[in-house]
């Protein structure tokens, strides 16, 4: 065990002088999210300009104008814009001026009084995804309370979207009593389970280069091999297994090290959001052992050092983009979620998700564990592929 | 030819053999190295040195034979064995992102030392090496010569009875070649064992007590200088410059008796043979027999270089 100690100060001193490891571990993945997040700015600041236009009068829809929406400034995430009336709002949305608008129709409180299908239209400027999401989130919850309120989306002035038949149901009794105004968190959490931003890219990009990362200690005894030192090392009365120990241990130091230090750096500089943090050292420690295994398992096929970081190159971002390392996999449906789940980065992404989106620990579980099967699924076979190297 | 008694002999080796896929790099090679001797494998590139060295030093597993350090059989797992073995490398082995003094700490924690062993042998060593004043300084700025340097003082730092250096010399400039074969002279004085590498016939015949010809993996013959080129016979080397067909003379003189062996070596015909400066008229006879003009003669005692032709019929360098 000393032994191995001692081989892994070694190389916790040779990475500290690396200047391509502080490169990959720490500058390229921080400078890559501050970029990314510049380029596409986070909409989900929540400054969403809004206006409401109370067509209706009723109490119902009072509900929403006087109790959801100035919740909603409250917290922070609207400032409201007046408007005449639905035709000023439909104008200043088409022209961006106004990212979202709520119109409540004429007769909306009566029709919903009545049983009637009634609707809630949403109108959300071009290019605001993120917010065209929220707002309809919020329509949405809203509806959802008043249960037979359909809703009417519209994007970029538009109408698209035709009430749904399920909304419209048999007048609830209670109906009469206006909602009570609408959590934001829930809304926004609820509905949508995703990272602003500057998280997702922060995590995204912290998975993918610590692939890079703990590529070169898994690589073990290739590694020792290029620069001559390895019959150095097994001449040396210590058991041969030390050096393979003490280069993993290098590469589990190594990728958690570097990953907390993009986890502060993202948080402290960048306001990244990356949840409870027992739950994200959960997840670090998880990504960081999977990444272990595959690089060691990739690296297994490999004759020299140089073979085998090309290798693990190409795995690394195949893997990455799989996951969703860089941007979210588009679409749904079985390949989609397939390619998700062979990638690591795309379960510690999914563990990270769910842990903002809950705010509790537990939420990473299905993520942990996934990312500790992958490691030991992987590590079988690496540690099958270098036997040959253990062999006298 | 094992000299003194078996106690005395810190390296045992016996019947190694080490053969990969069709080719046998190392076949029957055994010797025994006593205390303060020096002991030299010479041989042309991949006539299975290195092979040889990697299963002394416990990194290669002989196919058979064995290797005995000081009694004990050595294994990758024998600790004590491989502690008394310090293994100088052919290929520099540092780490260039470290300074000649980590590099010399980081070996000797593996090799077991303690924080005070550790402390005195660096210093000591740096100044054996002479690199005390560079001893702060990355390896990555070091001259070729104080590489080879750091590289042997790696192998010397944890005190072993056996240090086996693998052509340390190659690659290395006139002077810091001559640096290292001083200090391996000295080393040899303070009782060490060397198991010394080479290709190069002056630095086994200026080092080495014994030598071992090595030629595809077989020790062709083994002794001291001496005793090599006895085994040419009392015989003394005749180096003829000819003007003619080479090959024609070649085979007459080989139809002369009593000489040892007749090769072309440069354009030159060489030949080995008791009694030259008698029998020289009956060589250049038999030369222009043939039609051919001798327009050279030279006559001196063989070296190893000639008991290497001799022995295997191939020049010892290429
Ligand atoms: N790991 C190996 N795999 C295959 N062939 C090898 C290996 N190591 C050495 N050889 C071959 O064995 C022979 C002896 O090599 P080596 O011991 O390095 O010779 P030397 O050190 O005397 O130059 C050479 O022909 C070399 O190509
Ligand atoms: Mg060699």
């Amino acid at each position: 065990m000393s032994a191995a100690l001692t081989i892994l100060g070694k190389d916790l001193r040779l990475r500290l002088r690396d200047r391509s490891l502080l490169m990959f571990a720490v500058v390229v993945p921080l400078g890559l999210t501050v970029l990314f997040s510049l380029i596409f700015p986070d909409e989900e600041g929540f400054e969403l300009t809004a206006a409401v236009v109370d067509a209706d009068g009723g109490q119902v829809a009072g509900g929403f104008v006087d109790g959801v929406v100035p919740a909603l400034v409250d917290d922070g995430v609207l400032t409201r814009v007046q408007v005449t009336d639905a035709d000023e709002a439909r104008v200043r949305v088409a022209d961006g001026e106004l990212d979202v608008a709520w119109i409540v129709p004429e007769g909306f409180s009566a029709a919903v009084a009545a049983g009637r299908p009634a609707e809630l239209e949403v109108l959300v400027a071009a290019g605001r995804t993120l917010g065209g999401e929220v707002a309809v989130g919020i329509a949405e919850g809203f509806a959802a309370q008043v249960e037979q309120v359909a809703l009417a989306v519209a994007v970029d002035a538009a109408v698209t979207g035709p009430a749904s038949p399920e909304r419209i149901e048999a007048i609830a009794t209670g109906a009469e009593t206006a909602p009570e105004a609408i959590a934001v968190a829930e809304l926004v959490a609820g509905e949508e389970q995703r990272l602003d931003f500057t998280s997702y890219m922060a995590a995204g990009m912290a998975s993918f280069f610590v692939f890079f990362v703990v590529g070169t200690g898994v690589l073990g005894r290739l590694e020792e091999s290029q620069h001559n030192t390895l019959p150095r090392l097994l001449a040396s009365p210590i058991p041969p297994a030390a050096v393979d120990l003490g280069k993993a241990l290098g590469s589990l130091v190594v990728g958690i090290g570097s990953m907390t230090v993009l986890v502060a750096a993202t948080m402290l500089l960048l306001g990244a959001d990356w949840g409870p943090l027992t739950g994200v050292a959960v997840l670090v420690v998880g990504l960081v052992l999977a990444a272990m295994g595959v690089m060691a398992l990739v690296g297994g096929f490999a004759r020299t050092a140089e073979q085998a970081g090309n290798f693990q190159s190409i795995v690394a971002v195949v893997l990455g983009v799989l996951g969703g390392a860089f941007f979210p996999i588009p679409g749904e449906g079985v390949l989609v979620e397939l390619a998700t789940s062979i990638s690591p980065h795309g379960w510690f992404l999914r563990g990270i998700t769910d842990l903002v989106a809950t705010g509790q620990v537990g939420a990473v579980l299905p993520a942990a564990g996934a990312l500790l099967a992958i490691a030991v699924v992987v590590a079988v076979p690496a540690v099958w592929l270098q036997r040959r190297s253990w062999r006298w | 030819m094992v000299r003194g008694s078996r106690l005395d002999q810190v390296l045992v080796c016996s019947g190694l053999r080490k053969a990969f896929g069709e080719l046998q790099a190392v076949d029957e090679v055994s010797f025994s190295i006593a205390r303060g001797e020096t002991y030299g494998l010479l041989g042309p590139n991949g006539a299975g040195k290195t092979t040889s060295i990697s299963m002394v030093a416990g990194l290669l597993r002989p196919d058979a034979g064995e290797v005995t350090v000081l009694g004990r059989r050595l294994t990758p797992t024998a600790a004590a064995a491989k502690s008394a073995v310090g293994l100088v490398p052919q290929e520099v082995a540092i780490y260039p992102d470290l300074s000649a003094r980590e590099n010399l700490r980081f070996f000797g924690r593996l090799q077991g030392l303690d924080r005070r062993e550790l402390d005195t042998r660096t210093d000591e060593v740096l100044a054996l090496i002479g690199l005390t004043d560079r001893a702060g300084d990355r390896a990555d700025t070091f001259s070729g010569g104080m590489k080879r340097r750091l590289n042997i003082g790696i192998g010397l730092l944890h005190r072993p009875e056996l240090l086996i250096l693998d052509e340390p010399t190659v690659g290395v400039d006139p002077q810091s070649r001559n640096a290292i074969l001083e200090s391996v002279e000295d080393l040899a004085t303070d009782g060490l064992a060397v198991l010394y590498t080479t290709h190069y016939m002056e630095e086994a015949e200026r080092l080495c007590d014994r030598i071992a010809i090595v030629d595809k993996g077989r020790i062709v013959a083994e002794g001291t200088r001496r005793e090599l080129i006895a085994t040419i016979g009392e015989h003394d080397l005749v180096r003829l410059e000819i003007d003619g067909d080479v090959q024609a003379a070649v085979e007459q003189l080989r139809g002369l008796s009593e000489l040892g062996s007749v090769e072309v070596e440069d354009d030159h015909i060489v030949c080995l043979l008791a009694g030259a400066a008698r029998r020289l008229p009956a060589l250049l006879g038999a030369v222009a027999e043939v039609g051919a003009v001798t327009t050279g003669v030279e006559v001196r005692e063989p070296d190893l270089e000639d008991v290497f032709l001799h022995l295997t019929g191939a020049a010892l360098r290429d």
